[in-house]
């Protein structure tokens, strides 16, 4: 299913260009940056008009650096994506889980149910940037696999047992 | 420099010399310990000891990666806490430990080599528990096959390794006996030898708990013989002698529509002489089964009817009464590090304590 995998997140990923608030904020940012020389900020704010209103809630949906993002229903830990990774890839010089918990989250951009798999990335202390817990259909640690309790870099081959991030990647379209 | 010299002097006579503060024991029963595994920091999780009659901060404890719980020894001398560690700090060789600490002089005394495959989670009491009679230390693994340690704590040795495919945790029953819970909501009830070997490690036939449809958490309180499990929808369910009786609710029809429930991480506590117990409740939706809650509700187990509502100074995610009879309760929450101290019996907020860790997480009573 990694197709269906890179699909969606491409189609997720230019949503949350073209919507997410991180994003303008981040435009933002660079523009500032580039311009800190400069008393370019009036440009910079005229040259980027303002979002249209419209329900933050609803941005952050679409945004894989977000808590909100439809995709982390029942993550819990750090979100890789705000740690050199990104919702499906793990950040440089760690290790992804083999084994993980999953969870089932539903897409509002097309409405439909996906069976997420939330492997963590390991190998180094924790990421500590986008800290994220959400409960959608979590059970107790006495149901392993749809428990976000656990940290799944327990067993881990050579990366046994330090959790950097987690990740949350579409295994398939829930039935 | 005379002047220097002079509050040098000063300051020499005032002071005894170098000295280190030397701790009651056993650890008085209004102390509580903070159990923090340091979740931005893995590598560094610690346990902090305050007293809860003054708010005082009394000492603090390492103990390692993923820190899990101290367990504190029936005569209330030492404290034993499984810790995971590497030879490189995050690489290298992982060691897996029971460190023993001198509850005195919170100082370390040895250690005991475990597999290195004990659960890192969520820390929950669950994780790490001693027989009725203090012999046997027993901790769940997970790696992720299933399995509990069992060290012996007269010999300081590792006793041995117990399976338990598909069932976790841990909750004593006995001197030489405990169950955990299989996936499916049966139970495993195994019964050790005087060695720490199984004697008997058996499923019951059926599941005892309905897993689909209203789960109880792992996070169950003892009285006695009886383990009380909450499910998450407020359903008490006593365990008794590996026996479910019949469950009662924490809620009326009126605060069910309500929306009010049951959460957090330490969500349940019990005071053994009045027997009563506490509940951390919040008002929210299917899966809100971890929040946090500005109330605790307490229960008289006897007549199963609620006796008085207590309102939290702050966010209250994990609490714990302490055993005696004029018992305080503590609340902390693992977004915070304020340790809010009440009377248990009048629910009456007595004293904050701030920067009390990182990420703490369950409380231990000594």
């Amino acid at each position: 299913m990694r197709w269906l995998d890179r699909m969606v997140e491409g189609s997720a990923r230019s949503m949350a260009k073209r919507t997410s608030r991180r994003s303008v904020v981040g435009y933002l940012g660079a523009l500032l940056v580039g311009a800190s020389a400069v008393p370019l900020l009036p440009v910079a704010r005229g040259a980027t008009p303002p979002p249209p209103k419209t329900d933050d809630k609803a941005k952050q949906v679409d945004d894989p650096t977000s808590c909100d993002y439809w995709r982390h229903c029942a993550i819990d830990g750090y979100l890789c994506g705000c740690c050199g990774g990104t919702q499906d890839t793990c950040p440089p010089g760690t290790q992804m889980s083999a084994v993980t918990w999953v969870g089932t989250c539903h897409n509002p951009l097309d409405g439909k149910d996906y069976v997420i798999s939330y492997n963590d990335c390991c190998g180094k202390s924790t990421c500590g940037r986008c800290m994220c817990n959400r409960n959608e259909r979590d059970t107790p640690l006495y149901i392993p696999f749809q428990s976000n309790d656990y940290n799944w870099c327990s067993g881990n081959g050579k990366a046994n047992v330090p959790y950097h991030c987690s990740t949350a990647r579409i295994v398939s379209v829930a039935k | 420099m005379l002047l220097l010299a002079f509050l040098s002097a000063t300051a020499a006579a005032a002071e005894p010399a170098a000295s280190v503060v030397t701790l009651p024991q056993p650890t008085p029963p209004h102390w509580v310990w903070i159990n923090d595994f340091v979740f931005p920091h893995m590598v560094s999780g610690k346990a902090m000891l305050v007293d809860g009659d003054t708010g005082r901060f009394a000492g603090a404890l390492d103990t390692g990666f993923g820190s899990m719980r101290l367990v504190p020894s029936l005569d209330g001398k030492v404290l034993y806490s499984p810790e995971t560690y590497f030879s490189r700090g995050t690489r290298g060789e992982r060691t897996d430990v029971i460190s023993l600490y001198d509850t005195a002089h919170l100082s370390f005394i040895s250690e005991i080599q475990i597999p290195a495959k004990r659960s890192s989670n969520l820390p929950m009491m669950a994780n790490a528990q001693l027989t009725d009679d203090g012999r046997f230390l027993l901790v769940y693994n997970f790696n992720p096959g299933q399995s509990i340690t069992v060290v012996d704590t007269h010999t300081r040795k590792f006793a041995g390794e117990i399976e338990s495919s598909g069932c976790a945790l841990i909750y004593p029953t006995g001197n030489r006996s405990f169950f955990s819970i299989c996936a499916d909501g049966a139970l495993l009830n195994t019964v050790l030898d005087d060695t720490g070997k199984a004697k008997s490690n058996d499923r019951t036939d059926e599941p005892v708990f309905d897993v689909d449809k209203d789960p109880v958490t792992e996070k169950a309180v003892r009285v006695g013989d009886t383990w009380y499990f909450v499910s998450f929808s407020g359903l008490i369910y006593p365990v008794k002698n590996g026996t479910v009786q019949p469950a009662w609710s924490l809620l009326s029809a009126q605060e069910k529509a309500a929306k009010w429930r049951p959460g957090g991480l330490q969500q349940l506590a019990v005071h053994t002489p009045t027997n009563r117990l506490y509940s951390i409740m919040h008002q929210g939706g299917l899966y809100t089964h971890k929040d946090p809650g500005r109330e605790v509700w307490v229960y008289d187990l006897n007549k199963r009817t609620r006796v008085q509502k207590i309102s939290m100074q702050h966010d209250a995610g994990s609490i714990q009464v302490s055993r005696d009879a004029k018992p305080l309760m503590f609340s902390i929450f693992i977004e915070s590090s304020v340790l809010d101290i009440y009377d248990a019996i009048s629910g009456k907020f007595l004293r904050s304590v701030t920067d009390v860790g990182t990420t703490p997480t369950v409380l231990v009573s000594p």
